[in-house]
């Protein structure tokens, strides 16, 4: 088993929205398990934190929900990216670059 | 932006169920996904947390910022946990209905008789002024009626427009049915423009109408117009006989209409309680004789004069020209002027705000034991906050939760609390004085309403607090690990519960101590001698019409036979008349000298007494005693020895421990003949029977007199039942002259049980608050040492198996009962001592800080408070210590 990492508090809907954004419509075990996948197993999604997430971004009106059914024939609420997300997204994208970017450069100096 | 955020919210919230379900929904495919994807379910299930926290904080991401549906949550939930406790639930709403209750009631009469708008135009703009008196004089009033010539000149200042004076008077109307003696007011020509109401029919007096010689037109009240003239359209232009004079019926004023009111004016000027007749004043000119200060003053202060500016124009036009007319009177001009709302208030405010203080002691007592309820009921729900808190609510959510409890229970006790406000109006109107103006319009409005939802809002946040505050801080391992049945309190939350107890006995003695000195009060007035006989004394008065009977001469000789008739009666023992009997008004007062003794220069110095017209027997049918001397007598006529009869206080008072018969002594400001001393009579209460003796002086109807003889009241000493001497008495007066009406008969006995209607109701209404105020310190009494008996049980259990007896037992419960009602008595006492010299004014020979009343009614209150330790010491008595120490 690899090693897991907590995602940092306040990063989770940013990471969700951009899952979203890659690939359109999916259902709260798909965002979870693709976040995982992508980050390469080291980003563990906690259940109980991606269901208030969901419920929030959900209330920011950045993402909407339906019901659809799943390709294994089961019923699934999937969410979708709104344009109010896809601008969220983005300008919180580009702060959260500039932060890194300005971290790495404290880190890395010499 | 934001409106679209509150929008999803708001429909989040209505369709509640749906989003729950859907979110239920979710997380189940979830874990199912899950558990297909790993081999071990059970680690699937372990791995996704606690479903139910997971619900709940994503149900927070739902109400954050809009915490509606939470509150509607924890409303509901609130309710189900109060069904579960009934008693609980019931005995705490009860508290509250009553504590509500009696507020609203209260309110709701101060709502009407103090808050209600005034039914005049722009009724800010009316002043009534007044001359006051100098400070340091001891006069019994606060403000001085005006004199005509005063008048003149208040009526030429431009600060007022307009500006109109009134005096009472009685009107005999002749020619109508039965001669009857009608209750009017006197005004002159500015009067109803001052007012601003218009008459429903015809119009109001002209200035030129309101002239001496010209003054013979008369407005009607409503209800005159309509009980006499049958509501007659075509009354206007119409002549009465008023007085036996004609007078021309100039118009109607509406239904209601009723200014002046007696009981909003000071008593001295005897207006009507309801007007039924409006006749012009015709003040002269100028004086032709000496004039009588006795007319009030309406007006309304000219557009853009403020009340700042006026006064000031008062001092400089009006007392600063009299100073210089009349060095010697310097000080007896300074004015007021009073707000007309101020002044229609002046006699009920006080003891209504006392009452309102009384009704806010019993609220605050009503709210600390249903907080000590929720103390108690908090520790039992120790566990189940700590449950709670365990899945996940944080202490904010915990506090919101009891708090929203507490505001159900406060709203259900306020809803209650209407209904027991609607009873206690109508205890009020069944029990209140007669007298109290507008009593009988006090209903339930919305402004009552709100009211009572604001005081249900506060109470239930005041006395929800200090759980919601506990609940929030309830220590979660320390809680789980107790067990359910033994529920220990933190000290500090018996700390806390043991405080409001000593609260609400501190409280609810200073409440029965002021019951008790209104008790006392009442009592004292039942025993004070009035000096005078009410049993077997039957009353009513006489009013002369003033064409047949134009002169004193006339005047007391018709009353004079009227007295001789009544006398010739078997049924009468005794016949008397007097401007006013005791208990009937105020007779006029003035300043006099002792003649051979000096007289001070200060007005307000010298002496001062009360001065009543009476004749022969009146003294004798109240059984007020002669002490020394002789009663005024048949033979003192216009020709003989001017004579005045003086009573005890004035006697002791003036005559500088001379014997005062034989002495003389006249009016020292008016060229008065002087009158000599035949008699001392007993001191009578007159205006009150909580008043103290004043200096008094009765003149003979026979001589020349200083007052109008017009109006008298006739005091009868009757054989038998004075009711049943009614129809012979009035049969007698017809007899003398069929045109004279009998008014306001009543049997003397009536007559003082009316003027005790103020202190009863006063006392009846802080008495039930202070019945009720101890019962509920004893029930909070109970509740703490029942809690500490419980809380002791081991305690108890181990002292007993070392050999403690049931005595012991017993002192140490009912020692902790007395600890707590002592200091709540200690303190109460300090309160009291510090709030009762407020309510002198209610008393009656009786201190404010009476010893008796302290000390017997705190007496009172430990005994109460022992007798509610009694049933939780009798349990810890009973206690089996092999089962108390098995308890955990």
């Amino acid at each position: 088993m690899s090693v897991r990492d907590e995602i940092p508090p306040g990063t989770l809907h940013m990471l969700i929205l951009r899952t979203l954004s890659r690939r359109g419509e999916m259902h709260g075990f798909e965002i979870a398990n693709s976040i995982q996948q992508i980050s390469g197993e080291v980003l563990q999604v906690e259940e109980g934190s991606l269901y208030p997430a969901l419920q929030r971004v959900l209330i920011m009106g950045w993402v909407t929900a339906k019901w659809g059914v799943t390709t294994g024939n089961r019923r699934a609420r999937y969410y979708k990216l709104t344009r109010a997300g896809r601008n969220q997204l983005e300008s919180e994208l580009a702060q959260y670059r500039r932060v890194s970017d300005a971290i790495l450069r404290v880190i890395e100096s010499t | 932006m934001w409106l679209d955020e509150l929008w999803r919210r708001l429909r989040i919230m209505t369709r509640r169920r749906e989003f729950e379900a859907d979110l239920e929904e979710e997380m189940r495919l979830h874990l199912d996904l899950r558990a297909e994807d790993s081999s071990d379910p059970w680690a699937a299930r372990r791995r996704f947390g606690n479903t139910t926290q997971i619900k709940e904080a994503s149900r927070e991401m739902w109400t954050i910022g809009s915490s509606l549906g939470a509150i509607w949550q924890d409303a509901k939930y609130g309710l189900r946990s109060l069904a579960r406790t009934r008693g609980f639930a019931m005995l705490a709403v009860l508290t509250l209905a009553l504590g509500i209750g009696s507020s609203v009631a209260v309110f709701s009469v101060v709502n009407t008789i103090l808050l209600a708008p005034l039914p005049y135009p722009q009724a800010d703009r009316m002043v009534i002024p007044w001359v006051i008196p100098p400070k340091y004089s001891a006069f019994a009033y606060d403000v001085f009626p005006w004199s005509p010539r005063q008048f003149r000149i208040l009526r030429t200042l431009s600060i007022f427009d307009p500006f109109g004076a009134f005096k009472g008077g009685t009107f005999n109307l002749t020619g109508q049915g039965d001669p009857v003696s009608l209750k009017g007011v006197r005004v002159s020509y500015g009067f109803f423009p001052a007012v601003g109401i218009s008459p429903a029919l015809g119009r109001w007096f002209t200035a030129e109408e309101d002239q001496p010689g010209r003054d013979n037109e008369v407005m009607l009240s409503d209800r005159l117009w309509r009980e006499r003239f049958s509501a007659d359209p075509a009354i206007l232009g119409r002549s009465i006989d008023l007085d036996g004079q004609p007078h021309t019926v100039i118009g109607v004023m509406p239904a209601g209409f009723a200014f002046p009111h007696a009981e909003e004016m000071p008593d001295f000027f005897d207006l009507p309680k309801e007007a039924q007749v409006w006749v012009p004043l015709a003040v002269p000119p100028a004086p032709l004789k000496p004039e009588p200060s006795e007319l009030a003053a309406v007006a309304r202060l000219r557009a853009g004069v403020t009340p700042k500016q006026a006064q000031a124009a008062m001092d400089a036009d009006f007392t600063a020209r009299l100073e210089r007319e009349f060095p010697q009177y310097k000080g007896f001009f300074n004015t007021k002027l009073t707000p007309l709302a101020t002044q229609m208030t002046a006699q009920a405010r006080t003891p209504l705000l006392l009452i309102l203080g009384a009704v806010a002691l019993v609220l605050l007592i009503a709210s600390a034991n249903v907080a000590n309820l929720l103390l108690a009921r908090s520790l039992v729900r120790k566990r189940e906050f700590a449950l709670r808190a365990a899945l996940g609510a944080g202490s904010g959510r915990l506090m919101r939760q009891v708090l929203t409890e507490s505001l159900v229970l406060a709203l259900a006790g306020g809803v209650a609390g209407l209904a027991v406000g609607q009873a206690g109006i109508q205890l009020m109107k069944a029990l209140g004085p007669g007298n109290l103006t507008h009593l009988q319009e006090v209903t339930l409005d919305a402004r009552v309403f709100a009211f009572g939802l604001a005081v249900s809002l506060v109470t239930g946040i005041l006395f929800g607090l200090a759980p919601a505050i506990g609940a929030a801080r309830s220590e979660l391992a320390e809680s789980l690990k107790e067990s359910g049945s033994r529920t220990g309190g933190s000290a500090s939350r018996t700390r806390l519960r043991s405080l409001l107890v000593i609260g609400e006995v501190a409280l609810a003695l200073v409440l029965v101590i002021a019951a008790g000195l209104l008790t006392r009060t009442f009592i004292e007035m039942l025993r004070t001698n009035p000096g005078f006989r009410p049993e077997h004394v039957l009353t009513f008065e006489l009013t002369l019409p003033a064409l047949k009977y134009p002169d004193q001469t006339r005047m007391a000789r018709v009353y004079m036979n009227a007295m001789d008739r009544l006398r010739s009666e078997p049924g009468i023992e005794a016949a008397g008349l007097a401007q006013v009997v005791p208990m009937g008004g105020s007779p006029d007062s003035t300043t006099f000298r002792v003649i051979g003794r000096p007289l001070p220069p200060k007005q307000a110095e010298q002496p001062y007494g009360a001065y009543t017209v009476a004749t022969p027997g009146f003294f004798a049918a109240l059984g007020v005693p002669i002490l020394r001397g002789r009663d005024l007598a048949a033979t003192d006529t216009a020709d003989s020895t001017r004579v005045v009869v003086i009573n005890t206080s004035m006697a002791l008072k003036f005559f500088g421990g001379e014997d005062p018969i034989g002495k003389q002594m006249d009016f020292a400001n008016n060229s008065f003949p002087p009158m000599t001393v035949v008699g001392i009579v007993g001191d009578v209460k007159q205006e009150s029977l909580g008043e103290s003796p004043m200096p008094r002086m009765y003149a003979p109807v026979t001589q020349k007199t200083w007052t109008p003889l017009q109006t008298m009241q006739v005091a009868l000493r009757t054989r038998d039942d004075p009711s049943v001497a009614a129809g012979y008495a009035r049969e007698a007066i017809r007899s003398v002259d069929p045109q004279l009406p009998v008014s306001k008969l009543r049997t003397m006995a009536a007559v003082v049980d009316d003027s005790l209607a103020r202190p009863r109701f006063a006392m009846v209404l802080v008495g039930a608050f202070g019945v009720f105020a101890l019962a509920l310190a004893s029930i909070g009494t109970y509740g703490v040492v029942s809690y500490f008996v419980r809380q002791r049980t081991r305690e108890i259990g181990v002292r007993m198996a070392l050999g403690a007896g049931r005595a012991d037992v017993l002192g140490m419960v009912v020692g902790e009962g007395v600890r707590l009602a002592g200091i709540g008595v200690a303190l109460g006492i300090g309160a009291a001592l510090a709030a009762t010299p407020l309510m002198a004014r209610f008393l009656y020979g009786v201190r404010p800080a009476d010893p008796v009343t302290f000390i017997g009614l705190a007496a009172l209150l430990i005994a109460i408070t022992l007798a509610a330790c009694f049933i939780p010491a009798r349990r810890a008595m009973r206690l089996d210590p092999n089962i108390a120490l098995r308890e955990e």
